[in-house]
């Protein structure tokens, strides 16, 4: 018996539940009432659905500019000289992430409610309360909140890794504090950027929970509408084609990424 | 010593990978109690007759006799040979005794058989009281004994080594050669060496097998194939060589370097183009006006033993080892005599045939 | 200069941690509004201990997890070794076809098993949920294992054939021990990914809820307070879990710059 063979099994089994789940989702998408049909994508074309995703992806660009706008600077200062020995403030940043999803989102509801804390704090010090529940601003924070880590651990470990005497280099050469950051460190930083960027975006914009939960079902994203096709019209071969929609969505972005990345392959990614 | 028995034997074999031939049509015995070395630069395909006769490769086409039964199918568990590997290939989760005992614990030996066995094997190699250390925390050298170990304490009849040494700085890999060869003498092992060390090769080896593009070029003691070599490529390989255009006039005279010389060897017909050899220690220097040839002194490089001249007679430059030294720039004349004169075919033709 | 980097990352770790201590301190919250503080009380754990459908659901969680678990590293490991000795055409189809889950969204994958399962007409419970489990999970085994496979000395496998060692044999002896701290940690990510997930368990179960999908459906009616106790337990839970695997990766570390 070849070793090879002992994959097998395991094809066998990606084969039943991952290949051939494909090919219904591409045969629905293609379909209706089994006759073949592009009627499913030129659906899609209508103002409304395309107004969603282009709402959905707005949202997800603008979560993931903030993560790196926020995430960027912590990574560096993680990966800096001053907390390289510091493991347990790496540590720290990690916990959050590996708590549960729906509790972590949920955690969010009970700051932003009309009686949470944040309101409470308003009104003790005489701004009054807001509505800040269900609107853009609280799904686009449960975003960041959620999606954070992803950006930073990407780039803390391609900058963790990459040599210090590389800025001792430049400084030698004459390069001060700032030429050398943006001649050398944020150079070096692109690949843990692209799998950050490319790590927050996919969830940010296929995410169907934190619209429900924060948005409150005030305005749909695209990961909704997908999810509601299926759950509530019962359309599955709109469904199908906004999922593969999606899919090719997710590819692009991913192809275009990677093309930033001089090596070609995100670092990082290891840490999900 | 040797004992003329046919203890393995290769009739015809090749092996391709993905539609290239490795190794063609080779046809090989190796005497019991034999040293045999394979010896070339890299992808000749030593290393790949070795994994032949190890069992980790299938040959395309030919036969593997070992003592005289075919054992081409044969897997690697099943044969009665051993390999000390490239990198030794120790087990890192097994502490030197285990390592050692590896073998001896698969074929159900005896516990009490296998300690005895084992220290006297680290015993042996120098590695008394290491029982208990991790691979990790051996030397090269520490590793390279217990690789050896391993291999010898399950007794196989041929012990196959693949490029042993090569990880070894310089000091350390001349004291394991004559280790190597002081325990293959006391063992009676046959051992079958790779490597593409030709100073290696000579030192230890009773016959040496010189490989070149899947071929074999020569097979011969040491002694005979640095003397007597039998192309251009392997006088090359072997020791350090002038090798120069000549033609031959006739059955031994030769003409190259602008000159006639008398040499010992014919049979190539009359004014065939060959490759004319020389060592280095051959070529003579004397007064202006003895010799053959007259020329300068180029360079001069002390080599411990000897010195290093290059020496140049109209187009030609001479590699030139003698022990008395002649000062850059000094004209000299050149001799060779007949015997230090070696002729071959052209390479190219040799490789045809 | 040093003073202001601390003072971003605490001010980045407060964002981190503030929603997720509120939960905590709630949780010891006697009152059963949020808008009032009750004085501290225990009382919410000991609700949780007598919450049916919330321990049907965490044994459901942690069952699903352990079992997926336990299936993805015998299906992932044995797969690795595999793909690891494939010749490069056929290791590529296996290799693309570990990644797509990888890239996939959640949402779609869930979906697309969701379809299979309707297709085939397999109502959705306990069993299709640990099918979709086991297959998102695999793929992170054999990332786990591969890299180890790869560092290993390929001579060793075939050290152990030499010294009379049958194939099935050196596997166990040889190559099993070197690949262990990989499969260990495929595991570990197959656990938690399991206790995690969400979007795929939600297509994939309607039967069965797992801690996810009853806190989703909870979130949506009147959250109970109970909800924080079990946040409190599920986050202490996590964090030992976590320390469990860096402390393993420190150790792996340390063996390996000796």
């Amino acid at each position: 018996m070849k070793r090879s063979s002992f994959a097998f099994p395991y094809g066998l089994w990606m084969l039943m539940f991952t290949v051939v789940p494909i090919f219904l989702i591409f045969y629905y998408a293609f379909t209706f009432m089994g006759e073949f049909t592009l009627e499913n994508f030129q659906m899609f074309l209508e103002p409304e659905f395309l107004g969603i995703l282009g709402h959905s992806l707005y949202l997800a660009a603008l979560c993931t500019a903030l993560c790196l706008l926020v995430g960027y600077p912590a990574a560096l200062f993680l990966a800096g000289r001053d907390f390289k020995r510091s493991h347990i403030i790496v540590v720290l940043f990690v916990i959050p992430m590996w708590m549960n999803f729906l509790l972590r989102t949920y955690a969010w509801m009970t700051l932003l409610e009309d009686t949470g804390i944040i309101n409470r704090f308003l009104e003790w010090i005489g701004i009054g309360r807001k509505k800040l529940m269900y609107t853009e601003s609280a799904v686009l924070m449960g975003m960041v909140y959620n999606f954070l880590p992803f950006m930073v651990f990407p780039v803390y470990s391609v900058l963790a890794k990459s040599d210090y005497r590389l800025i001792e280099a430049a400084n030698d050469l004459g390069a001060n504090g700032a030429v050398t950051f943006w001649r050398v460190t944020l150079p070096l930083s692109v690949p843990g950027i692209v799998s950050g960027v490319t790590m927050v975006f996919m969830p940010a914009v296929t995410t169907f929970v934190i619209p429900r939960l924060l948005g409150g079902g005030t305005f749909m994203m695209f990961g909704d509408l997908i999810e509601n096709q299926f759950l509530t019209v019962g359309d599955w071969n709109f469904g199908s084609a906004l999922s593969l929609i999606m899919m090719a969505l997710i590819l692009v972005s991913i192809g275009i990424l990677n093309r930033f990345d001089p090596d070609g392959q995100a670092e990082g990614s290891g840490v999900l | 010593m040797v004992e003329d028995l046919r203890l393995i034997e290769l009739v015809g074999v090749s092996k391709e990978f993905d539609g290239c031939e490795a190794v063609s049509n080779m046809n090989l015995y190796i005497r019991k109690k034999e040293f045999v070395t394979l010896l070339g630069p890299s992808g000749c395909g030593k290393t790949t007759t070795l994994r032949m006769i190890g069992g980790f490769e299938t040959p395309t086409r030919g036969q593997i006799l070992f003592g005289g039964q075919d054992i081409t199918n044969v897997p690697p568990y099943r044969r009665r040979v051993n390999t000390v590997f490239q990198k030794y290939a120790l087990f890192p989760h097994l502490n030197v005794f285990d390592n050692v005992a590896f073998g001896l614990t698969i074929a159900k030996v005896p516990k009490a058989d296998i300690r005895r066995r084992v220290e006297a094997m680290l015993e042996m190699v120098g590695l008394k009281g290491f029982e208990k250390r991790g691979i990790d925390a051996l030397s090269g050298g520490q590793q390279q004994r217990v690789a050896i170990a391993r291999a010898l304490v399950n007794e196989p009849e041929v012990l196959l080594l693949d490029e042993p040494l090569g990880a070894l700085d310089q000091r350390l890999r001349k004291d394991m050669q004559l280790e190597l060869k002081k325990m293959q003498q006391r063992l009676g092992i046959t051992f079958l060496y790779v490597t593409h060390d030709q100073e290696e090769a000579l030192t230890m080896s009773d016959t040496i097998v010189i490989m070149k593009g899947g071929h074999i070029q020569q097979i011969g003691k040491p002694k005979a194939i640095y003397d007597e070599p039998a192309n251009a490529f392997v006088a090359d390989f072997i020791g350090e060589s002038n090798i120069l255009d000549g033609v031959m006039e006739r059955d031994c005279l030769v003409r190259f370097a602008g000159h006639e010389f008398t040499c010992v060897d014919g049979g190539f017909g009359a004014n065939a183009p060959v490759d004319v050899v020389v060592r280095p220690e051959d070529v003579l220097l004397g007064e202006v006006g003895e010799g053959m040839l007259r020329g300068t002194v180029r360079s001069v490089l002390f080599k411990g033993v000897h010195w290093r001249m290059m020496v140049q007679t109209g187009d030609t430059l001479w590699k030139v080892d003698s022990t008395q030294m002649l000062p850059e720039g000094s004209a000299v004349g050149v001799s060779i005599v007949p015997d230090g004169i070696h002729i071959m075919h052209k390479m190219e033709e040799a490789a045809k045939e | 200069m040093k003073t202001f980097k601390k003072l971003y990352l605490a001010a980045v770790l407060i964002f981190l941690y503030a929603p997720i201590a509120v939960l905590i301190v709630y949780s010891f919250n006697a009152s059963e509004t949020r808008a009032v503080w009750g004085g501290f009380s225990l009382k919410w754990y000991g609700e949780l201990l007598h919450d049916e459908s919330i321990l049907q659901a965490l044994y459901v969680t942690v069952s699903v997890a352990a079992l997926a678990t336990l299936a993805a590293t015998v299906l992932g490991t044995l797969a690795a070794v595999g793909i690891h000795s494939m010749k490069a055409g056929m290791r590529a189809v296996f290799m693309n076809i570990t990644n797509l889950p990888m890239l996939m969204p959640d949402i779609v994958t869930g979906i697309s098993l969701m379809i299979l399962f309707l297709f085939a007409r397999v109502p959705r419970g306990y069993g299709t949920m640990l099918m979709a489990h086991i297959t998102f999970d695999t793929p992170y085994v054999i990332f786990s294992v591969l890299p180890r496979l790869k560092r290993m000395d390929k001579n060793l496998y075939e050290a152990a054939l030499d010294l009379g060692c049958p194939p099935a044999q050196a596997l166990k002896k040889v190559i099993l021990p070197q690949i262990m701290p990989g499969v260990v940690t495929g595991a570990l990510l197959s656990f938690t990914m399991s206790l995690d997930d969400f979007a795929i368990s939600y297509f994939t179960s309607v039967r069965t809820q797992n801690l996810s999908m009853l806190i989703y459906s909870m979130t949506r009616r009147k959250v109970p307070p109970t909800i924080n106790a079990l946040s409190t337990v599920m986050f202490l839970t996590v964090l030992a879990l976590l320390l469990l695997i860096t402390g393993r990766s420190n150790k792996a570390d340390k063996a390996a710059t000796k």
